[in-house]
């Protein structure tokens, strides 16, 4: 057991100027261990009287009762059904099964904005070239036939 | 002597929380009591939790007895020894307190 966890239980019944040494916590823990070996074993007998392999919380409880610890049973009991209470109450999260991811949500559809630049109107992209607007944008070997020499200036 | 933080009440949920001692230790323990332990209910290290808490409290209490025996504040050994002496239900651990060696025997050649 460690030894925090015991210290720890141990300031809850003694007063604060208690002062406990490292040898008194150290046979404290191995009694802890040996009592909990002791229980158990008769737990397991118990079982085993009564052709069942599982040690059940019952079998701790009445094997405790049966060595001497009687006055541990109901304190046990009432925790035993304040856990199970607990356990309905707040059922542990499930793990997760083989279940198919949820489809990606919908895109919203934008509202209408004032102010919007509406996209350009739809472009006959074979002729795009022969569009007086591009006639002369486009120089040099780009512009449908014979090739010229003028100089591309944007700005104009 | 450090006492005890804030905090660590709070993870333990008060003063006794519900798995103040390791679930998986205790299980081990269980485990190694005996060969033919095999299958142990998910619950029952739970209730030895609460049972070893239960245990701890009994023994300290009647180890300080000692302690207040001997006029001193600091409880040792001896006083867990002679508090297992005392009590008839924890004749289980009267080997475990009495295995001391003995400072004033000689050794042998």
């Amino acid at each position: 057991m460690p030894i925090a966890t015991l210290t720890r239980i141990m300031r809850c019944v003694l007063p604060d100027h208690a002062k406990v040494a490292d040898d008194a916590k150290e046979t404290i823990q191995e009694c802890v261990s040996e009592f909990i070996s002791f229980i158990t074993n008769e737990a397991n007998e118990r079982c085993h009287r009564e052709y069942r392999r599982t040690v059940t919380p019952n079998d701790v409880v009445a094997a405790m009762e049966g060595l001497g610890f009687g006055n541990y049973v109901e304190p046990l009991t009432v925790f035993i059904n304040k856990h199970r209470a607990q356990q309905d109450c707040c059922p542990p999260p499930r793990q997760a099964t083989h279940q198919p991811l949820p489809p990606p949500p919908q895109m919203a559809r934008l509202p209408a904005v004032d102010g919007y630049v509406p996209s350009p109107p739809a472009v006959d992209v074979a002729n795009y070239l022969e569009m007086p607007q591009m006639r002369d944008y486009f120089v040099g070997p780009y512009r449908g036939g014979g090739g010229g020499g003028e100089q591309f200036d944007p700005f104009k | 002597m450090r006492q005890p933080g804030a905090y660590s009440n709070l993870l333990s949920g008060g003063k006794t929380g519900p798995h103040s001692l390791p679930l998986a230790r205790i299980k081990k323990i269980m485990k190694k009591s005996g060969e033919d332990v095999k299958m142990i209910s998910g619950e029952a290290p739970i209730v030895f939790s609460k049972a070893c808490e239960l245990f701890i409290e009994e023994l300290t209490k009647r180890a300080w007895a000692m302690t207040l025996q001997r006029k001193t504040r600091t409880m040792h050994k001896e006083d867990v020894a002679a508090a297992v002496m005392e009590t008839d239900i924890f004749d289980f651990l009267v080997g475990l307190v009495s295995h001391t060696p003995n400072p004033s025997a000689p050794l042998e050649s």
